[in-house]
């Protein structure tokens, strides 16, 4: 057995036991001796170790992306995956990056401040009323009480046309955004996550009464108050998701 | 062997095991060994102090649990207390000038939440800038002068005796202000405010689904907005006051308790009414003051607490 074999054995079957020829090449090498010595008192070090707390589950997806994207390991090849996955890669990779998803809220909150402008020249223009015409009157009974109220995220699809290009890009951040804190325990996280399922259903039911009444300035207000709040809220989300993965 | 636990292929064969690691991988397990994040510690405590030359600007990033506290003192100097429940949270507190930055960092991303609770506890001289961010726990400022910022995503902010320019920010935390002075900006989307006895000249207060109180005199000349989407907005005020109020609701409702003490608007403006949404306007006193309260679909409350 040459040393080279030992080295083998040793990785293969560890230090104990070591089979007859090695330790037959170990009474002759004392090259050999000194690496099983040194890998004995390595080995008896490691056990006097803490045990070890198992790393959540995000360690591990974060592990395997970096080591995937270093090339140096591959997923098992499995069926064909649907073109859906591959968007939400490249969506979750584009949104990853802390500047993009930075400037990406910077763009909406620019968006929504022209609506601001643009909302007051048009109510400027438009006749004065000298009374209110519902006074204090209950609300209309086509607006839905709040037990009525949508539970789901709201999509661009409902949204005012001139808020149709925030919304979807709301639309499209949120997933990477709550995916990046998905497996997170932690009671921040779990805020993050109410206040923003707060803050969709205000959405849809501002969303849902523009529809039914376009001409209310005021829901515009709290509509466009809400979407910079969610792009807010979600750059929030991110950052943390970052600092946590 | 790890990969392979988790279902990963190394791309190529893993390369042997070579006797030149050997010494660095020693040497790693025995640093290991005695490195003190390894160290089992109950609670631990760092305090400092550093002497500052003029208004001092305390910055504090508080990464993990727990509470900040801010209280003032007569002396030129900033004291810092830290405490922590493990070694898992680690310091960073240092000077440049007459800023003094306090970071507490998590050391362990797999501590537990009971393990990440850092609190701190600071005196600053009484004019002192603030920079706070925090993801819990309570901050609590009392008796400081001084430009503001606090943000907080789960956190409550308790403010008393402050004045200056306040800006609050949270996602859910809740704030209650009393006796403070300045003005004030407070944005949430769950969090209530409270605002308690104010000499406050300007307040901009907005949240999504929160409450607001507002139980105090409205300074002569002061500009008050409150904003709630869902929540209640209610505001009591005093016979002595003087200010424009104007209410308006897209969905909710007015409730209008003091409805004797509010004359028509005595300033010959036209106000404008939108018939798509339902308040009114009204003057107490000269109307010096100038109040604005919306909601989308919550209530507004409107009463005289004298």
């Amino acid at each position: 057995m040459q040393c080279k074999d030992i080295e083998l054995v040793l990785e293969q079957e560890g230090l104990e036991p070591l089979p007859v020829e090695a330790r037959e090449h170990l009474a002759e090498c004392p090259e050999c001796r000194n690496y099983v010595a040194d890998l004995t008192s390595l080995v008896d070090v490691a056990n006097k170790l803490p045990a070890e707390i198992a790393p959540p589950e995000r360690v591990w997806i974060s592990l395997r992306a970096q080591l995937e994207a270093e090339g140096i390991i591959r997923t098992p090849a499995e069926s064909p995956v649907v073109r859906a996955d591959s968007w939400w890669e490249s969506m979750r990779a584009f949104f990853g990056n802390r500047v993009i998803a930075t400037a990406m809220v910077g763009i909406l909150i620019a968006a929504a401040a022209v609506f601001e402008i643009r909302k007051d020249g048009i109510h400027d223009s438009s006749p004065p009323l000298q009374q209110s015409a519902r006074g204090n009157s209950p609300a209309p009974a086509a607006v839905p009480s709040s037990s009525q109220q949508l539970t789901a995220a709201p999509s661009a699809s409902t949204a005012p046309a001139e808020f149709a290009g925030t919304a979807q890009a709301l639309d499209d951040q949120e997933p990477v955004a709550t995916g990046m804190i998905l497996s997170s325990r932690s009671p921040v996280d779990a805020s993050l996550r109410e206040n923003l399922k707060k803050v969709d259903e205000f959405i849809a039911e501002c969303e849902r009464h523009l529809k039914e009444q376009p001409q209310d300035g005021l829901t515009r207000e709290y509509l466009s108050a809400a979407y910079q709040q969610k792009a807010e809220l979600l750059s929030a989300i991110i950052e943390r998701g970052r600092s946590i993965n | 062997m790890c990969l392979q636990m988790i279902g990963i292929i190394p791309a190529e064969p893993r390369p042997q095991f070579k006797r030149s690691l050997m010494p660095l991988l020693a040497a790693a397990i025995f640093m290991s060994c005695l490195m003190p994040g390894r160290a089992e510690a109950a609670g631990q405590r760092v305090e400092k102090k550093f002497s500052v030359a003029g208004r001092p600007v305390v910055v504090i990033h508080n990464v993990a649990n727990g509470r900040i506290e801010i209280k003032s003192w007569k002396n030129a100097e900033v004291d810092v207390v830290g405490t922590q429940t493990s070694n898992k949270v680690g310091f960073e507190i240092e000077q440049a000038g007459d800023r003094i930055d306090v970071t507490a960092n998590i050391l362990d991303a797999a501590a537990q939440p009971l393990e990440l609770e850092a609190n701190l506890q600071l005196t600053v001289p009484e004019e002192t800038e603030l920079q706070l961010k925090t993801e819990t726990g309570l901050i609590y400022v009392e008796q400081v002068t001084g430009d503001m910022k606090l943000e907080s995503y789960a956190g409550d902010v308790h403010l008393k005796e402050v004045s200056g320019y306040i800006i609050v920010k949270t996602t859910g935390g809740s704030l209650v202000c009393a006796q403070c002075a300045g003005k004030l900006d407070f944005s949430s989307i769950s969090g209530n405010a409270q605002i308690l006895q104010p000499q406050l000249n300007n307040v901009n207060l907005m949240t999504t689904t929160g409450n607001i109180l507002f139980d105090g005199d409205f300074v002569r000349t002061g500009l008050y907005s409150m904003k709630s989407g869902r929540g209640l907005v209610e505001v009591r005020f005093s016979s002595n006051d003087s200010f424009d109020l104007k209410a308006q609701t897209s969905t909710g409702t007015v409730d209008n308790q003091a409805a004797a003490f509010l004359k028509p608007d005595t300033h010959g403006v036209k106000h404008i009414y939108s018939n798509l949404t339902h308040g009114f306007f009204g003057t107490v006193g000269k109307g010096l003051a100038k109040v604005e309260l919306s909601s989308y679909s919550g209530t507004i409350r409107i009463l005289r607490r004298d």
